[in-house]
């Protein structure tokens, strides 16, 4: 079973303000929009990232007059290093690439063109012109590719069904370096389940995102190793980095048959979440129904939690009621506290109790109507415990 | 491949690219050429090898950038004539400068390259990288350049040397094969060249110092003729003194017969010494000399006691009268070897002599003479007396410290002792 890595955090080490500050003001505009609204590739939670901010001009002119710079694009799960240089004497002219340690990609000019009819004026000019390049890059790949029959046949499988289609970038590793080949992908069930998710949880479409990346080690495909990559809110959605696992890629086995299986999982446990959490919210419905006013207060997002104050025989009580992840699988934790009784550390006095009678069968109503008898049943023994153990 | 750029060159193209305030390009003109070379050693016949040369001889700066391209890449080669003009035949490369940058071909320079390469008609278009390193705080700056030539799959870097860019008083100072196109060194060299060429073109000084050499020539051809005389003539005299020890020998070994026989014909009759004396006269008149040999000085180790020499000496002294003296081989001590250290430190005379008396190899007497007057001081012991009284015997006949020669008639010259 291979460990499902959690891979997404912002990578920004320079604010891109400070970075900006340094450019010359002519192509300020230019790096703006790459830099703040910049979205390349599947992995849109990561920005496009600046660095190695130089001078073209000599060591006399004064600043800010930076034209040239390093930018990080995360494409396939590598980033890719490229150079840019522009001039700011002439903040009219095209900038010029170094495509970093991809000495080989020359991309046709002519399928570039925002480079062909470079406008200097237009602020998104550089980033539909990076745009452009990746899609060249991506290409590149595809054609590196072919040096392998068997990813190709990988890629072209996955290529031709809809689902998958278009939302793949392709890594083509190098020889003699350990990095192999990587295929990565946009779970497609995926994007329509994380649609609904996010009617019902703090989940954003946008900044979220689920890809599957493959990577094999070498031709045979005997060395693969798939990882998922979620972004942070839907990994803690779904439970937290360990309660996905994904399966092993099957020897001898094919994407085309794998990908689905793995988004079906992932499908799979989504659903499941969002049924715990109607579960959940059906739960809390029906103790505030059954409790009324002696609700304190609850989790209205994600309905994991429920405070009740309960009186029995003049002795007031709280009862703290703990929703798992899986409920109604795992049932809720419920902590009765004193609202006299201190412990010797200065807490309130109280007792936690996690088996008692429950059933996940049970609908909300009938929970609620089970935890209520419950309670009168534990009460006594929880009110000697106080005044035995607690001090007033 | 080896490329070259001359030092004015050099710092030409890094002045216009220093003082530009952007990233600035250009052509280099010159020449490639092959050269061929073929070196011979002893486990092979030959081996040729192919150098090719890139020269660069000058450079066209470009005033402005994107001049002969455009946005995309694409070289207009009506820009490119304009430019270039007549020198477009003299393009070998070109060249771009850009400060903080990497050593790397950037995108446009690759596609760039491609169509110049084509459009110029240079199969091996060398293209040169200027990149202008300064540290963030301006106290160093570096200026790095590499010289690519991209159309090669492997090894696309190639050094660029600068000839005379260093130590000129251990290296070299190489003349460029550049050509001189200056019009104003042209005429300068017209006006005064009289005084320095004669009609031919040749400078004047040449031809003198070419008359002193050949006089020199002349000369030495006159000494080798002498040295060649003089080396026949004491070949000659080589071979007589080898033919004469060996009749030495011959006689020796006859007249140490004839004295054993003697000697047991004594003892059987304890005759009187007058036979004695009449049989040395009496069996050879040639072998006088050599028979005193045998008599007067000991073999090594039968006679500890080293004859008087007062006999040898008078002998010697009427025998070395003439240039040629024939100063007895035996008798002699070993004369000084030309050059040596000062002179011979005399050792056993029995151990010196013996070793004339057997007739050895001349060569290995001359060797063994040279080692022995250097390190073996003992042998000439009894011999420091004689060399300081014996004439300098002529150098023709002990050039090489040999033995004298001995002459045929020797006993016809010396006086003879009885």
């Amino acid at each position: 079973i291979l460990y499902c890595g959690f891979y997404l955090w912002k990578m920004n080490n320079m604010s891109p303000e400070v970075a900006l500050h340094r450019i010359s003001p002519e192509l300020r505009p230019l790096l703006c929009s790459v830099v703040r609204n910049g979205r390349v590739g599947l992995d849109s939670t990561n920005c496009l990232r600046v660095t190695d901010l130089k001078t073209g001009c000599t060591s006399l002119t004064p600043g800010p007059c930076c034209d040239r710079f390093k930018l990080h694009i995360p494409y396939a799960g590598e980033t890719l290093k490229w150079d840019i240089i522009f001039n700011a004497r002439y903040p009219e002219l095209p900038p010029d690439f170094i495509f970093g340690e991809d000495a080989e990609f020359l991309p046709e000019p002519s399928e570039l063109p925002h480079l062909v009819q470079w406008d200097a004026g237009d602020p998104e000019c550089l980033l539909q012109l990076v745009k452009e390049l990746i899609q060249q890059y991506h290409q590149y790949q595809c054609q590196r590719l072919r040096e392998s029959s068997r990813l190709l046949f990988e890629y072209d499988s996955l290529l031709e069904d809809p689902n998958y289609g278009r939302n793949m970038e392709i890594y083509a590793g190098r020889k003699n370096s350990w990095v192999g080949d990587r295929i990565v992908l946009v779970c497609p069930s995926f994007i329509s389940i994380m649609s609904s998710l996010s009617q019902d949880t703090a989940l954003d479409p946008g900044e979220d995102v689920a890809l599957l990346s493959v990577s094999f080690e070498d031709a045979e495909a005997t060395q693969v190793f798939p990882k998922l990559y979620l972004s942070p809110s839907i990994e803690h959605a779904l439970g937290g980095s360990s309660a996905l696992h994904i399966p092993a890629f099957p020897s001898g086995g094919c994407l085309i048959d794998y990908v689905p299986q793995v988004c079906q999982l992932l499908t799979n446990k989504v659903q499941y979440v969002i049924q715990g959490y109607h579960k959940r919210r059906e739960y809390i419905a029906a103790f505030l129904s059954h409790f009324g006013m002696g609700v304190v207060e609850y989790d209205a997002e994600g309905f994991t939690k429920l405070t009740l104050l309960l009186m029995w025989k003049d002795f007031c009580f709280l009862v703290h009621v703990d929703l798992p992840l899986y409920f109604p699988r795992d049932q809720p934790t419920l902590t009765f506290q004193s609202v006299y009784h201190f412990t010797n550390s200065g807490q309130l006095y109280s007792q936690v109790q996690k088996s008692y009678p429950y059933s996940p069968r049970w609908d909300g109503n009938e929970m609620a109507k089970r935890a209520k008898a419950y309670f009168k049943s534990f009460i006594p023994q929880f009110q000697e415990g106080a005044f035995a153990n607690g001090k007033l | 491949m080896a490329a070259s750029i001359s030092g004015y060159t050099f710092s030409s193209v890094c002045f216009h690219s220093a003082n530009s305030n952007s990233d600035h390009e250009g052509f280099l003109l010159g020449e490639v050429r092959q050269e061929e070379t073929v070196s011979i050693s002893d486990t092979q016949i030959s081996t040729a090898e192919l150098l090719q040369v890139v020269e660069i001889h000058n450079h066209d700066p470009c005033a402005q950038l994107f001049s002969f391209y455009d946005y995309a890449g694409k070289v207009n080669e009506d820009n490119l004539n304009r430019i270039l003009k007549d020198r477009r035949k003299s393009v070998i490369g070109w060249y771009r400068f850009r400060r903080n940058t990497q050593q790397q071909m950037s995108f446009r320079e690759q596609i760039i390259h491609k169509q110049l390469t084509q459009l110029l008609g240079v199969p091996d278009l060398v293209f040169l990288l200027f990149s202008f390193i300064s540290t963030a705080n301006s106290s160093t700056h570096a200026l790095e350049y590499v010289l690519f030539r991209p159309n090669r799959r492997y090894n696309q870097r190639i050094t660029l040397t600068i000839p005379n860019l260093g130590n000129t008083s251990q290296q070299e100072y190489k003349v460029s094969s550049v050509p001189n196109t200056s019009l104003n060194y042209a005429k300068v060299i017209k006006e005064h060249g009289a005084e320095f060429f004669d009609k031919d073109g040749v400078m004047k000084d040449i031809r003198t110092i070419f008359q002193v050499y050949s006089a020199l020539q002349d000369k030495v051809q006159a000494v080798c003729g002498e040295v060649e005389q003089s080396e026949r003539v004491k070949e000659k005299i080589q071979e007589d003194v080898n033919k004469l020890k060996q009749q030495i020998a011959l006689r020796k070994r006859k007249t140490a017969e004839e004295e054993r026989r003697l000697r047991e014909a004594q003892n059987a009759e304890s005759h009187p010494t007058s036979e004695e004396n009449s049989e040395p006269s009496e069996t050879s008149l040639l072998s006088r000399v050599a028979f005193h040999a045998p008599s007067a000085p000991e073999r090594p180790g039968t006679s500890p006691n080293p004859p008087s020499y007062s006999d040898l000496l008078s002998q010697e002294d009427s025998l070395l009268s003439s240039s040629s003296s024939p100063t007895s081989a035996a008798l002699l001590p070993r004369p000084q070897a030309v050059g040596s250290p000062g002179h011979p430190t005399p050792g056993p005379l029995g151990m010196g002599l013996d070793r004339q008396a057997a007739g050895q190899e001349d060569d290995d007497d001359d060797d063994d003479d040279d080692d022995d007057d250097d390190e073996d001081s003992s042998e000439y012991e009894n011999l420091v007396s004689e060399a300081a009284h014996l004439p300098m015997v002529s150098a023709s006949v002990l050039a090489q410290g040999r033995p004298a020669a001995l002459s045929p008639d020797g006993d016809a010259r010396g006086s003879q002792t009885s």
